[in-house]
């Protein structure tokens, strides 16, 4: 399970970064947002420790796994609000900033210099 | 020692954003509650740093829930000092917004997210959880990248955009290096991390850990390798806000990398403190001659910022007690002095037609405002470490620790950068107090308050007259920083 969550979290780790430089601002905004899903991964797979198991639901022991950590779970549900909130604030600038500058390429949106 | 004076200077200027959404459309009353709020804050933080001064340690576990489980707020001399620090300077710049003729000001969100960012800074300083920093850092920037993107100054927009980016790749660290430490530890509350990095082997992630916090710190004071968007960001903000961003907010990251090697990575200081050296060393030569070939008054001094830090993060380096005393008096005495600079720049360009801060258009404006010259050279003078100054005090305490501390070479590029100071402070000086100013040159009739800048300006003259007490307070600081064990009992107990 640990290799699934490593493959995951470094592709969509990759796939963020690659989308990040692109020149459209609102690619590199999406990959912005994904960037942040592969670190949710990430926390995912630390609280994670054998098999994925529901805190707190396998109250009489059935199975022999180890619950999840609730603990990451519970910091990933914080991250994901505030990378939701940052992500919604980031389109919303492209959008203004798109209306003046007449285009969302990055690099045409250049007049601070020095 | 439990201490519920703790949530005051956070949730006082974050009670005060709400209720000042709740009464957006009434702008006296929405000021009324920003004055007072950053008031509260301030007096708050003065009765914890007057309480820390017999060397007690307070903590407040909110919700009720003990540590390491729940999440506690701490306020040892180092924090308290930083929380002085900022909540004096966001009350000035409070006061600075309400007389300030710019129209992003009256705008109803300006208030509320003026004081979501106090909040967000004083949550930072006073915290005891990396996990609930890392909240208190969004807090900070979200409300720092709308205050700018809704500038006078039409290029906000772009900063905002540009910073959002590049201070969401130091959160990516940030998470990344708390990951690493609670699947480490299994835990996030600062001390218990301490205390378990001090006690058993060093696995390997807790070091990757180690680099992760370093960069995302690194990042938010804006220094060499991740410094480029600084000067957009400062230089387009509203004059209040960019007053807090360059003196305030890029002393976090100062903040955090003291924390990581006084408490957290005691056994890794000195690796990471040579690094901080030459990082430091880069910027204080960067930022000056940045700040020479720079053609916006205020751009200058968002360049000059970076060379500030970079000898606060030598003191951090050398990292003897001296010099980290040294790094707190530096980092207290920048705040004022750069605060108070932007300010005064901000009351020159406020009288300009189009509002610019370009060195072009500014000849010879201030030929009609001698009281605002006067202040402008004091301020300037105390950037540049002339003596009875502020800025004097901070540039002897820390050429006298790089003596004690026998670090001849640094020391000597440090001591050579700081004539550069005085150099790019007399051209700006000289090009808009001495020249004489167009024919053409028209001026509005009124500008922003100077009132602000004016007390700024007034305590950088009495921290040069009587330095004694926030040095003796460092060193204390420092002598509580040397022995991680008393944060730790405090926090934990036992």
């Amino acid at each position: 399970m640990n290799t699934l969550f490593a493959l995951a979290t470094g592709i969509m780790f990759g796939m963020g970064i690659f989308q990040l430089l692109r020149r459209d601002l609102i690619k590199s905004a999406m990959g912005f947002y994904i960037l942040f899903t592969s670190i949710n991964f990430l926390f995912l797979a630390v609280g994670a420790y054998d098999g994925i198991i529901a805190p707190y639901v396998d109250a009489n022991n059935q199975t022999s796994a180890q619950p999840s950590d609730p603990l990451v779970q519970a910091l990933m549900l914080t991250a994901i609000v505030i990378s939701f909130g940052s992500y919604a604030l980031l389109l919303g600038l492209i959008a203004v900033s798109s209306r003046r500058f007449r285009t969302v390429d990055s690099d045409h949106v250049n007049q601070l210099k020095g | 020692m439990t201490n519920a004076l703790l949530l005051a200077p956070i949730f006082i200027p974050l009670g005060g954003a709400a209720l000042g959404i709740l009464l957006a459309r009434n702008r006296t009353y929405q000021q009324a509650i920003g004055i007072v709020c950053s008031i509260g804050a301030w007096i708050g933080s003065i009765a914890l740093l007057i309480g820390n001064l017999d060397g007690s340690i307070f903590t407040y576990n909110l919700g009720g829930w003990a540590p390491p489980y729940g999440i506690v707020l701490v306020a040892d001399l180092l924090a308290s000092l930083f929380a002085v620090m900022a909540t004096t300077v966001m009350a000035a710049g409070m006061l600075y917004a309400v007389g300030c003729r710019d129209k992003s000001v009256s705008s109803p969100a300006f208030m509320p997210l003026f004081l979501c960012m106090a909040a967000g800074l004083n949550g930072v300083l006073y915290t005891g959880d990396i996990f609930t920093m890392f909240v208190f850092i969004e807090l900070m920037v979200i409300s720092s990248v709308i205050l700018v993107a809704i500038s006078d100054n039409r290029l906000g927009m772009e900063a905002a955009i540009k910073y959002l980016f590049i201070s969401s790749m130091g959160t990516l660290f940030l998470l990344t290096g708390i990951a690493a430490l609670y699947a480490t530890f299994g835990t996030l509350n600062m001390a218990d991390i301490a205390r378990l990095l001090a006690s058993g082997e060093r696995p390997v992630l807790a070091q990757a850990a180690a680099v992760m916090l370093m960069c995302a710190f690194l990042l938010k004071s804006a220094v060499f390798p991740f410094h480029f968007w600084q000067p957009d960001f400062h230089t387009t903000a509203p004059t209040p806000v960019g007053a807090m961003l360059s003196s305030i907010i890029v002393k976090v990251g100062i903040y955090g990398l003291i924390r990581m090697i006084t408490l957290m990575f005691t056994a890794e200081a000195a690796l990471i403190g040579n690094v901080l050296v030459i990082l430091g060393i880069i910027g204080i030569f960067f930022g000056s001659l940045g700040a020479l070939r720079t053609y916006d008054a205020k751009r200058l001094l968002a360049y000059s910022t970076f060379g500030q830090v970079g000898f606060i993060l030598v003191g951090i380096g050398w990292g003897s007690p001296a010099a980290l005393a040294a790094a707190l008096v530096y980092a207290v005495n920048h705040s004022f002095i750069k605060s108070s600079m932007l300010m005064i720049t901000g009351v020159i360009s406020s009288r300009t037609m189009t509002k610019t801060a370009r060195l072009t258009e500014l000849g010879g404006v201030g030929k009609t405002m001698p009281w605002v010259g006067g202040l402008y050279l004091v301020g300037g003078l105390a950037l540049a470490g002339v003596p009875p100054l502020n800025g004097f005090i901070s540039k002897v305490t820390l050429v006298q620790s790089g003596i004690e501390a026998q670090e001849w070479l640094t020391l000597g590029l440090v001591v050579a950068a700081g004539a550069l100071t005085l150099l790019y402070i007399t051209r700006t000086w000289q090009l808009i107090f001495l020249q004489d100013p167009d024919e053409a040159l028209k001026l509005k009739p009124y500008g922003d308050s100077v009132l602000a800048p004016s007390l700024l300006i007034a305590l950088c003259v009495t921290l040069g007259v009587f330095a004694s007490p926030l040095i003796s307070l460092a060193l204390r600081a420092v002598e509580q920083m040397g022995d991680p064990t008393l944060y730790i009992r405090a926090v934990l107990g036992g």
